[in-house]
C-alpha cells in the first residue's frame, strides 16, 4: 500500500511539473497577444484586442497573405505527397521487384538529409528555372521532403490489410490498380488520414527552405513572415508577434487535438516502421 | 508494431514491371530531381570556388583545407557538439519520465496525451519567439519567475552561457513530447502480465522499472535516441530566432553557418560545409537502418 502511495505521489508531481512547463510558454504567448503592456507581469494587466485589429488590417504587415500562402502551400504539398506515398507504398507492399529493400533503405536514408545540404543547390535549381518567391517553387521541395515519412506510414498501414483483400478482388477480376483504388485505399483511409495530418504539420512548420526560396509576400509562409517581423519603430512589437502567433497556432493546435489519435498513430509508425 | 512477415503471404503479383513502373515512378522521380539532385551538386559545387559575381573554379579539396582551418568552423562545431551532447541525453531522460506518465492509468491519461502533442504541433519560429520573449530581460517569465524566488536576473541571450541553456531549455520544451511519444509506443508493448507478475513477487516501483521497463524498451530508446541526435545535428531554426548565432558567434549551429555562406553569396564554401554536415548525418543514418527493425524479410 505505501508503495502504491509513493508511485501516486511522484505521478501527480509529474502531471502537475508537465502541465506547468508544457502550458506556461502557451498562456504567456496569449496574455501577451491580449495585453497593452508587454511589461504586465508583476503588474496590472490591460486588455486589449488592438494587436490582432493591427495584424489582420495593416496592410504594410501582409499577415494574411503570409497566412494564406501557409495553407495553400502546405495544404497542396500534403495532399500530392500523400497520393504519391499512397501509391509507392501500394507497389511496395503488393509487388516485388529487385532491389526493393536497397531503395527503401535509400529512401529512408533519404528522408534524414539534413535540410542545409540541400537548400543551397535547389536554391540555383529553383532560380534557373524561375520559381524562386512562388508558390509553386515551395510545394515541390516540401512535396519532396514530407515523402519519406508519408510512404513509411502508409507502408505500414498497407502492410496490415490482409492479402486475403487483394485475392478476392483480384479473382473479380480487378486490375492492380482498381484494386488499391476499391479495396485498400478505403480501407487504409485512417492510415492516409495521419498521413496527410503530418504532411501538412510538418509543411506548414517547415522554415530553412521558405527562408532562401522565397521573397516577399507572393510566397512567403507565415514562420518567415513572423521569424522576420521588425516593428516600425524599433522597440519589438510584441503584442502584434504574439497575436500573430497565436492566430497562426490555434488551427494547427486545434487539428492536433482533434485528431490526437491519428497524428500520434503516424507519428510512432514513421519512427518506428510498422 | 505488427509482425511485417504477414507481408509475405498478401503479395499478389509479383514482379511486374509496369505496373512497379507507374506506381513508383513519381515519388522517385520528385525524390531525384528535389533531394538527390541537389545533393549531388552541393558536394560537386564543395569542389569549386563558387562566388556569386566572381568566376568560378575547380579548387579540389582546398575548401576542406580551409574549412578545417577556419575558426568560425570549429566554433559551431564544438557549440554543435555541446548541444548534442547536453540537449539528446536530457529529452531521452525526461521523454522516458513523461512517457511513463503518459502511460500511467488515471483519468487524466487523455488530457495528458493531448497536452504533449501542443509544443510538437506549434511551429519551431513561433516557439522561438515566445521563448525569446519569456527570455527577454525586462519583462520576460523566466526573469520574473528567478525574482520571485530572490535571485537576480540573468541576461538569458546575452552571455554565451546564458544563450546556450536558453536554446537548451527552449529545444527540450518542444523535442521531449516526441521522445515521449514514440517511447510510449514502446511502453504500450510492453505486455501487462509482466508487470502483474513481478508485482505478485513483490518487486518494487523501482525494481520493475529498471529489470523490466528498461531492458525491454532499449530498442526503441536506441532509434529514439538515433533520431535526435541527427535532428540535433541539424539545429537552425530555433537558433536563428532565438539568438542568430549570439553573442559573438558562440551559438552559431553548423546549419546557421552554413545557410549564413549561402545567403552571402559563397555557394563553393557552404557546400563545403554542408557536406561535413550531410557526412555526419548519413553516418548516423546507417546506424538508425541498422539499428531500426530492418531486415531483409520485412517488406
Amino acid at each position: 500500500m505505501r508503495e502504491n502511495l509513493l508511485e501516486r505521489m511522484l505521478f501527480y508531481t509529474g502531471l502537475c511539473v508537465t502541465f506547468v512547463f508544457i502550458l506556461a510558454p502557451v498562456t504567456f504567448m496569449i496574455l501577451m497577444s491580449f495585453s497593452k503592456n508587454p511589461d504586465f507581469l508583476g503588474q496590472s494587466f490591460n486588455f486589449t484586442i488592438r494587436h490582432f485589429y493591427e495584424i489582420i488590417y495593416t496592410r504594410s504587415l501582409h499577415f494574411p497573405e503570409y497566412l494564406a500562402n501557409s495553407l495553400i502551400v502546405s495544404s497542396i504539398s500534403a495532399l500530392i505527397s500523400t497520393a504519391i506515398a499512397g501509391m509507392g507504398a501500394y507497389a511496395f507492399t503488393r509487388f516485388n521487384f529487385p532491389g526493393k529493400f536497397i531503395l527503401l533503405v535509400g529512401i529512408l536514408a533519404l528522408s534524414m538529409f539534413p535540410q542545409i545540404s540541400i537548400v543551397g543547390y535547389l536554391f540555383r535549381i529553383m532560380a534557373g528555372v524561375g520559381l524562386i518567391n512562388t508558390r509553386t517553387g515551395l510545394v515541390l521541395p516540401y512535396t519532396a521532403w514530407v515523402l519519406p515519412l508519408s510512404l513509411w506510414i502508409l507502408i505500414s498501414y498497407f502492410l496490415q490489410i490482409p492479402g486475403e483483400l487483394d485475392k478476392a478482388a483480384y479473382i473479380d477480376g480487378c486490375s492492380p490498380l482498381k484494386t488499391m483504388w476499391y479495396v485498400i485505399l478505403p480501407v487504409a483511409s485512417p492510415g492516409l488520414f495521419s498521413t496527410l495530418l503530418l504532411a501538412f504539420i510538418f509543411s506548414f512548420n517547415e522554415f530553412m527552405f521558405a527562408l532562401m526560396l522565397t521573397t516577399d509576400q507572393a510566397a512567403r509562409t507565415v514562420p518567415v513572415g513572423i521569424s522576420l517581423f521588425q516593428g516600425l519603430h524599433g522597440e519589438i512589437p510584441w503584442g502584434s508577434i504574439m497575436a500573430a502567433s497565436t492566430l497562426t497556432t490555434a488551427p494547427v493546435v486545434i487539428l492536433t487535438l482533434v485528431f490526437q489519435r491519428y497524428i500520434i498513430q503516424g507519428l510512432t509508425r514513421g519512427a518506428l516502421k510498422g | 508494431m505488427t509482425s511485417l512477415k504477414r507481408s509475405q503471404d498478401s503479395r499478389q503479383y509479383s514482379y511486374d514491371w509496369p505496373w512497379v513502373t507507374l506506381l513508383l515512378g513519381p515519388g522517385l522521380f520528385l525524390l531525384c530531381l528535389l533531394i538527390l539532385i541537389p545533393v549531388i551538386g552541393t558536394i560537386i559545387t564543395s569542389t569549386n570556388r563558387d562566388i556569386t559575381f566572381m568566376d568560378g573554379k575547380w579548387v579540389g579539396l582546398s575548401n576542406y583545407a580551409e574549412l578545417f582551418k577556419d575558426t568560425a568552423f570549429r566554433q559551431s562545431l564544438r557549440f554543435t557538439i555541446s548541444f548534442i551532447a547536453v540537449s539528446v541525453p536530457l529529452e531521452l531522460l525526461f521523454g522516458l519520465g513523461l512517457s511513463l506518465l503518459m502511460n500511467y492509468k488515471s483519468s487524466f491519461r487523455g488530457i495528458i496525451r493531448s497536452l504533449v502533442l501542443i509544443p510538437w504541433a506549434i511551429p519551431a519560429v513561433i516557439s522561438g519567439r515566445i521563448w525569446e520573449l519569456i527570455y527577454n530581460v525586462n519583462y520576460g517569465l523566466a526573469n520574473y519567475i528567478i525574482e520571485q524566488f530572490g535571485f537576480e536576473k540573468i541576461n538569458w541571450l546575452g552571455t554565451s552561457s546564458g544563450a546556450f541553456w536558453a536554446i537548451i531549455i527552449a529545444d527540450l520544451w518542444k523535442t521531449i513530447p516526441f521522445v515521449a511519444i514514440i517511447l510510449l509506443a514502446g511502453l504500450s508493448s510492453i505486455p501487462e502480465t509482466l508487470y502483474q507478475q513481478a508485482q505478485i513477487d513483490g518487486a518494487s516501483f523501482f525494481r520493475r522499472f529498471y529489470s523490466i521497463t528498461l531492458p525491454l524498451l532499449r530498442p526503441v530508446i536506441v532509434v529514439a535516441l538515433l533520431f535526435r541526435t541527427i535532428d540535433a545535428l541539424r539545429i537552425f531554426d530555433l537558433v536563428f530566432i532565438l539568438t542568430s548565432g549570439g553573442p559573438g558567434g558562440s551559438t552559431t549551429s553548423l546549419s546557421q553557418l552554413g545557410f549564413k555562406y549561402f545567403v552571402g553569396g559563397d555557394f563553393g564554401y557552404g557546400s563545403t560545409l554542408s557536406v561535413i554536415i550531410f557526412l555526419c548525418a548519413l553516418v548516423l543514418s546507417l546506424l538508425v537502418i541498422k539499428f531500426g527493425k530492418f531486415s531483409q524479410e520485412a517488406i
